[in-house]
């Protein structure tokens, strides 16, 4: 039923800040239900003031954004989305199993304890529940933030540069369990710096600089727009334009 | 209900985590001023109207440890989420602004209680203060907790730094709570000092709490509870339209 709707439709979004900065300017955006999308841009494009906007962490300047069909601001809207921040931004007095316990509870779980359990057990954290956020090892703290977001079993879930900074041990662990996520239906928006890691997972690529959609399509589709063999040219290609 | 009870609780857990700064440091602090001034002074002053002066002080005493630990609690709690982010687990959950509010008021509302009732068992024990007024009492704790702890979540969510929180303790609370007659009746000062007394709206709070504790009030109970009222409510809907609007919250 919510298939039937894009999982994600931005129109005319855009924000300025109260200095004056434009991060985002009339961009329009459909992500598809199901998709594994890639939004790729240098620091500053506006990728993270989308994913704010979109996860209601910002007050939009103009412009409507819909999850599956909802206004991103209702509460069901809301209840869909999962989001992984770039920044560690964890509970810090509370424990592993506390901040999904809790995350649950803010998300109107009503039995949130067996899907912590999952969770801790998946993410390889079961010797940690028990242990505060700020006396966890970056990586850890990585995947404490990434089952947070699924925590509420979302449909689109954003994943905010989530392997910036991980090994590369952690970071195909973490593609495993996405990928996975991604085949049992679940909307995925990416961002990420890694071009490889984009090329290899996303159906699709947006390519984004100073507020403003420069192109989209699959990895191949950029490449012969860009008249070029590889991806990462066609990125340096597309943020000289 | 769900996530407003979840907030509640995350709350509350924190002030139980952290119990030595949140209870027990500000009731120690507290039981001292009522043995040090209550006991010691105690001697010289012998009684304010018909009141001992150790069993005098205790209503105010309270009043002073509860508005400041729900200002701190709330101040400190906002302002740690913004600083670390973790507020955002919040504000992007599937959950009203009221009940954000709500939840992050509980917070400061449950760790001044823990506070004000432990100091009157201990207050009973040690000077036997009666409590003449329950309803009177319950009513006037109940708003003048609103009126700190919404104010804690104003000024924790207008603050960049954590001295700007300690700053309007410091500097605004504090010093209207010590001259609030907390250890005195406003009656005994000469003028202009007893009208001035009237402008500070913790005055009214402490005697509130006072005539529910010993049935004594250097003002109408009415009067007292109508300023404390008059005061919360605004700043309630202020720390409300803070959240719903996402102002300072939300760039």
């Amino acid at each position: 039923m919510y298939r039937d709707h894009p999982a994600l439709a931005l129109r005319g979004l855009t924000k300025r800040y109260a200095d004056g900065t434009l991060a985002l300017e009339e961009f329009d955006l459909e992500i598809p239900a199901g998709a594994f999308f890639g939004l790729l841009g240098p620091n500053g494009a506006g990728k993270t003031t989308l994913i704010s906007a979109v996860c209601n962490l910002l007050r939009i300047t103009e412009g409507e954004i819909s999850v599956f069909g909802e206004p991103h601001d209702s509460l069901q809207a809301r209840s869909w989305i999962g989001l992984a921040e770039q920044d560690i931004n964890l509970d810090r007095f509370l424990t592993v199993r506390e901040t999904l316990l809790y995350h649950g509870g803010y998300w109107g779980m009503r039995e949130p304890e067996n899907r912590a359990h999952e969770l801790i057990d998946a993410f390889g954290l079961t010797h940690k529940r028990d242990t505060r956020a700020p006396r966890l090892s970056g990586g850890q703290r990585r995947r404490l933030l990434l089952a947070r977001a699924l925590m509420h079993r979302p449909r689109l879930v954003i994943l905010d540069e989530p392997t910036a900074g991980v090994d590369f041990e952690l970071r195909q662990e973490l593609w495993r369990y996405i990928r996975q996520l991604h085949a049992e239906g679940t909307t995925i928006l990416l961002t990420t710096h890694y071009l490889e890691e984009a090329e290899q997972l996303c159906d699709e690529i947006a390519l984004i600089r100073d507020g403003h959609l420069i192109a989209r399509d699959n990895s191949e589709g950029l490449r012969e727009h860009f008249g070029v063999g590889r991806l990462q040219d066609a990125y340096v290609k597309a943020m000289a334009l | 209900m769900t996530p407003l009870v979840w907030l509640c609780k995350r709350e509350t857990l924190r002030v139980s985590k952290l119990w030595t700064q949140t209870v027990l440091a500000p009731v120690v602090s507290s039981m001292l001023f009522i043995l040090v001034f209550g006991l010691s002074l105690g001697g010289r002053i012998k009684q304010v109207g018909d009141v001992d002066y150790e069993v005098f002080i205790v209503p105010g005493l309270i009043t002073m440890a509860m508005a400041q630990a729900a200002f701190a609690n709330n101040a400190s709690t906002i302002f740690q989420a913004r600083f670390d982010r973790y507020v955002n687990d919040v504000l992007s959950a599937p959950m009203r602004s009221w009940q954000m509010t709500l939840g992050y008021t509980v917070g400061g509302v449950v760790r001044a209680l823990a506070i004000g009732v432990s100091l009157l068992v201990l207050a009973f024990v040690v000077v036997g203060v009666p409590v003449e007024h329950p309803f009177a009492l319950a009513a006037a704790m109940g708003l003048g907790l609103v009126l700190f702890a919404s104010l804690g979540l104003v000024v924790g969510i207008y603050a960049e730094t954590w001295d700007h929180t300690s700053f309007i303790q410091n500097i605004v609370i504090l010093p209207l709570t010590f001259v609030g007659g907390v250890f005195y009746s406003v009656d005994v000062l000469p003028s202009p000092w007893e009208e001035l007394s009237h402008f500070n709206p913790v005055f009214y709070l402490v005697n509130a709490v006072r005539y529910g504790f010993l049935g004594e009030s250097d003002v109408s109970i009415w009067l007292s509870l109508g300023v404390i009222a008059a005061l919360a409510v605004p700043v309630y809907a202020w720390s409300e339209w803070l959240f719903s609007t996402g102002r300072r919250l939300k760039d």
